[in-house]
């Protein structure tokens, strides 16, 4: 490394990064629903660990056995059991592997994708700016689950269809906003100066401009996934996500929809892990993007 | 004695912050009178601004006036009720701020925002509100055209970014001037400005004064423009006045070492910028201040006597000075 | 805004059309089966008759040429049968659209007359119990699932207290004759008042589930942008003037703080259209949104593609009029 590039080094507000990070810990709202997020991707990971039952496993003996507390209910079976006898709280445990996996891949695909498509329209400019800046003017003219669904409707329901489909849309949303900030960095001094030391394009755009732009991204991300979760468990509930009998949250929601004059447990316990895992992702990102505000610094 | 237009007596604004207590004025007290211009020095911080914000009782939550009074025309304004306090703003008390591009709605016309506020103060208008309106537009063009707006009928209904920077503080000192008050406050009316338009400007505000008999309160940095139009000088520093009185006496024999580091600062930058270096988060320094000098820190007269209270004292005719040690510059200084 | 600017922004569309229509057809062209086996179904027919049939569909030309075709075709509203109604395509969009642009205006109305206000009254008065009030309530509504929260809705409004109907769009539907086709205005103009009422009961729920999410964005929106518009100095100078507190806060504050609003709002109203299938689903609202999934399970890919183009069109004019809207309330911008 040459005594510039040490130089430049100094300058760069990486620091800024850590800082915001810290601003992001001390508020304990923020910390208590990541800590609720985190025991989310944990139960996804440890679900056969943790699940009292197989999720398939039915039994008509069980069927629509209302929730513990319940006259009828039974512990073992804490908040009852679905139309096949199936244990709602073990299929919720395994539903959340699909919501977490989609909402989780589709967000890494799609970052991915929109990051590097991002950086180098607003670095690069010229003709690689204009194709990139079409096609995700064109691809923002779909409404989001009209296009998902356009596309399921094609290629058939399934798990890596439904990343593919939520992810051809979804990276135009983080390719916008790294655009938008690398355009507004490349005119900053440092940027300029490593320019003028020459150093190589690509080494700028990675060493100088990226980690300025991962504050922005982070809190978008973190949006979206939310975002993608509900999507996620709409196309389930409209009957288009992850076939049966594999559990995911939206399809328990749909499927508890005919018993819910009765049984109202079948649908609401899953929605409600939906809300749960959704909302705390938004409480995140929100705090996030509070501490990533320079107006809430003083 | 002569007819006292403002009269302050040891205003206390304070602001309530999650930092503590911010006292950003701190006893101070003024008066002005009739056709007076004051000038009123000071850097961002120093509490000029405030004061004459608690002056037009638009001190806002978590800010309020703590202690102290003011008279405008043997009216006490703090404490006013709204209303009251509504129909004497833009009335009898105008202001106009330091960027004429923010402190225009964006939203309307030139013309809008001239005629609403005579449609709220004039009482003169007369007839239904849509005569109402169309004397108030003539006024408006009147006023455009005192303030020296060229062919002002066709630029009339232009909104604030058409105008140039100029253009558009002289359309905001005709908003203010257009109920023809008795005092204008201007706050910084020329920082946002061209050199060369700077002048414009103030000497437009000088002639208005001079033809309505108003009183003028100048807030500026720049003790430059106070030696040029005002007839006394107010300074001060860290939310205190630390020197008074006419602005040739001042400005020929400065007593208090502030002063004298603003006034050597205008000519010659490179020797003594050092010492009005901005002072750095003034704000969360007002809290809990030791009773002694607020200069202090700063001071090359600092002595240990400086840790107490420091009281105004007297140093001339007319004159005040907030220093233990006042004098003129030379005494071991550089 | 000049007409001539007006017209420029009109024909920059153009290509951004033409992108989502090559989209939507590259779609189709990759739609696994035959679309004439798809189209005949059981039907027996002879080797000449499908060749007949597949030459009338242009399916044995190029895949360019069947592009042009088919934009051509669509130009015209021509979007093939749809075998499973028996119907052009076109006239069965068109019988379901009425349903679906009432939902989606009653569902745009309530998230603007709920955001707006509660947007300001949370600005004006920061940090007291309204405000976070209205700032937890709008992190639930876009946190909400919206198939789930139609259905507790449901359990609720309709089964437990009886107040409002389970389902569907009306029970006099077919006693109005169609003006307007939306039914709340149809019923109105007939002075059917008993219909009136019907409808409106029908809609509210669907309303409320389609507009919270909006809603809850709009009222963000309209909380930040009043913050930001609150602290500006032509406010400060608006006080200054001596204006009342009603005057500075509708007139000077609103104005400048609904720019943000307004815009947001017309790109959301695309957004409705998506929630517009899940909605119509769970409340057996029979528009456009519930046409569509339905289709998806039967194979009617002539629909899907023309409900998709539909979509795209009508959300790519949305944005569109989002910024000749932005750009009439902020005389600053120039197009």
């Amino acid at each position: 490394m040459t005594m510039a590039q040490t130089e430049l080094k100094a300058p760069r507000p990486e620091t800024l990064f850590q800082r915001n990070m810290k601003l992001f810990a001390s508020s304990k709202l923020s910390m208590f629903f990541l800590c609720v997020t985190i025991g989310f991707v944990v139960m996804a990971v440890a679900a056969p660990l943790i699940a009292p039952h197989d999720p398939n496993e039915a039994d008509l003996f069980r069927r629509l056995m209302p929730p513990a507390w319940m006259e009828g209910g039974d512990w073992a079976y804490v908040l009852g059991c679905d139309g096949l006898g199936r244990d709602i709280l073990s299929r919720i445990i395994y539903g959340s592997r699909i919501s977490i996996f989609i909402g989780a891949s589709v967000i890494i695909v799609a970052t991915t994708i929109g990051v590097l498509a991002g950086l180098a329209a607003g670095f690069l400019r010229g003709w690689v700016d204009v194709v990139i800046s079409r096609l995700v003017d064109i691809l923002l003219g779909f409404p989001y689950l009209i296009f998902a669904i356009a596309l399921i409707a094609m290629t058939g329901p399934g798990l890596q269809n439904i990343v593919l489909a939520l992810a051809y849309k979804e990276w135009v949303i983080p390719c916008r906003v790294v655009r938008g900030e690398t355009l507004a960095t490349t005119g900053v001094e440092y940027v300029e100066a490593a320019q003028a030391m020459g150093a190589s394009k690509s080494n700028i755009m990675l060493r100088e401009i990226l980690p300025n732009i991962l504050s922005p991204v982070l809190v978008v991300s973190t949006v979206r996934m939310a975002n993608v979760i509900i999507l996620e468990a709409s196309l389930s509930f409209l009957g288009l996500g992850v076939q049966p009998p594999t559990a995911s949250w939206g399809a328990m929601v749909a499927d508890g929809r005919s018993f819910m004059l009765q049984e109202w447990w079948l649908s609401t316990f899953p929605g409600l892990a939906i809300l749960l895992l959704v909302l705390s992702i938004n409480v995140v990102s929100q705090g996030l993007r509070d501490a990533f505000d320079p107006k809430f610094h003083d | 004695m002569r007819d006292t237009v403002l009269q302050i007596s040891d205003l206390k604004t304070c602001f309530d912050t999650r930092d503590g207590m911010v006292t950003a004025v701190d006893g101070v007290s003024l008066s002005l009178n009739r056709g007076e211009c004051l000038g009123v020095v000071g850097e961002s911080g120093s509490g000029k601004s405030v004061t004459f914000a608690s002056v037009m009782g638009l001190i806002k939550k978590p800010g309020f006036i703590a202690n102290g009074s003011i008279t405008f025309e043997k009216r006490e304004l703090v404490g006013l009720d709204p209303t009251a306090y509504r129909k004497l703003r833009g009335k009898e008390i105008a202001m106009t701020m330091q960027d004429a591009l923010t402190a225009l709605n964006p939203a309307y016309t030139v013309s809008n925002q001239i005629i609403e506020v005579l449609l709220a103060h004039d009482d003169t208008l007369t007839g239904s509100r849509k005569a109402k309106r169309k004397q108030a537009r003539e006024q408006a063009l009147e006023m455009l055209k005192l303030v020296g707006i060229p062919s002002p009928e066709s630029r009339f209904d232009d909104y604030p970014h058409q105008f140039s920077g100029g253009m558009r503080q002289r359309v905001m000192i005709a908003i203010a001037l257009a109920c023809k008050p008795r005092l204008l406050i201007a706050d910084e009316p020329t920082t946002a400005l061209d050199v060369t338009i700077q002048a414009q400007v103030l000497e437009l505000i000088a002639g208005i004064r001079e033809k309505l008999g108003m009183s003028v309160i100048l807030i500026t940095h720049d003790l430059g423009v106070v030696a040029e139009y005002c007839d006394n000088v107010v300074v001060m520093y860290a939310g205190q006045i630390v020197e008074r009185g006419p602005t040739h006496a001042v400005i020929a024999n400065p007593q208090h070492p502030y002063t004298q580091g603003l006034l050597n600062s205008i000519p010659r930058l490179s020797d003594l910028a050092r010492r009005i270096e901005p002072i750095k988060g003034t704000v969360p320094e007002l809290v809990n201040l030791p009773a002694q000098c607020r200069f202090m820190d700063r001071c090359t007269r600092a002595r240990p006597a400086c840790k107490t209270h420091i009281a105004m004292q007297d140093c001339g005719p007319e004159r005040e000075v907030r220093c233990l040690f006042p004098g003129t510059p030379g005494g071991g200084d550089v | 805004m000049s007409l001539g600017k007006f017209i420029e922004r009109l024909l920059q569309l153009i290509p951004v059309l033409l992108g989502v229509s090559v989209i939507v057809f590259v779609m189709m062209l990759f739609t696994p089966g035959d679309p004439v086996d798809i189209m005949l179904g059981d039907q027996h027919v002879t080797e000449e008759m499908e060749q007949a049939l597949r030459r009338d569909m242009g399916l044995d030309l190029p895949p360019h040429e069947r592009f042009f075709k088919f934009l051509g075709n669509a130009m015209t509203g021509d979007f093939g049968l749809s075998y499973y109604h028996r119907q052009p395509v076109a006239e069965v969009i068109a019988s379901r659209l009425p349903a679906t642009i009432e939902l989606s205006l009653a569902a745009l109305i309530f998230a603007l007359l709920v955001s707006i206000p509660l947007g300001v009254l949370a600005a004006v008065r920061k940090n007291s119990f309204l405000d976070r009030l209205a700032t937890v309530t709008s992190l639930f509504g876009v946190s909400l699932p919206g198939f789930w929260f139609g259905i507790l809705l449901i359990l609720f409004f309709a089964v437990n207290m009886r107040w409002l109907p389970v389902s569907g769009r009306a029970g006099f539907e077919s006693e109005v004759a169609p003006i307007t086709h939306l039914l709340l205005i149809d019923s109105l103009l007939r002075g059917r008042i008993d219909a009136f009422w019907d409808a409106l009961k029908h809609l509210i729920l669907p309303t409320i589930t389609l507009g919270l999410p909006m809603a809850s964005i709009l009222m963000r929106v309209t909380r930040a942008s009043m913050l930001d518009v609150l602290n500006r100095d032509y406010i400060t100078f608006a006080e200054a003037k001596g204006l009342s507190r009603t005057r500075i806060l509708v007139k000077h504050a609103l104005k400048n703080a609904l720019i943000p609003t307004v815009t947001v709002a017309a790109i959301e109203t695309g957004s409705l259209l998506g929630g517009n299938m899940v909605v119509e689903t769970v409340f057996g609202w029979p528009g456009l949104g519930r046409l569509v999934v339905e289709s998806i399970f039967v194979r009617n890919y002539p629909l899907i593609q023309a409900a998709v183009l539909f979509y795209a069109v009508t959300y790519v004019m949305l944005n569109f009029f989002a910024d000749i809207l932005y750009t009439m309330l902020n005389p600053r911008v120039k197009l």
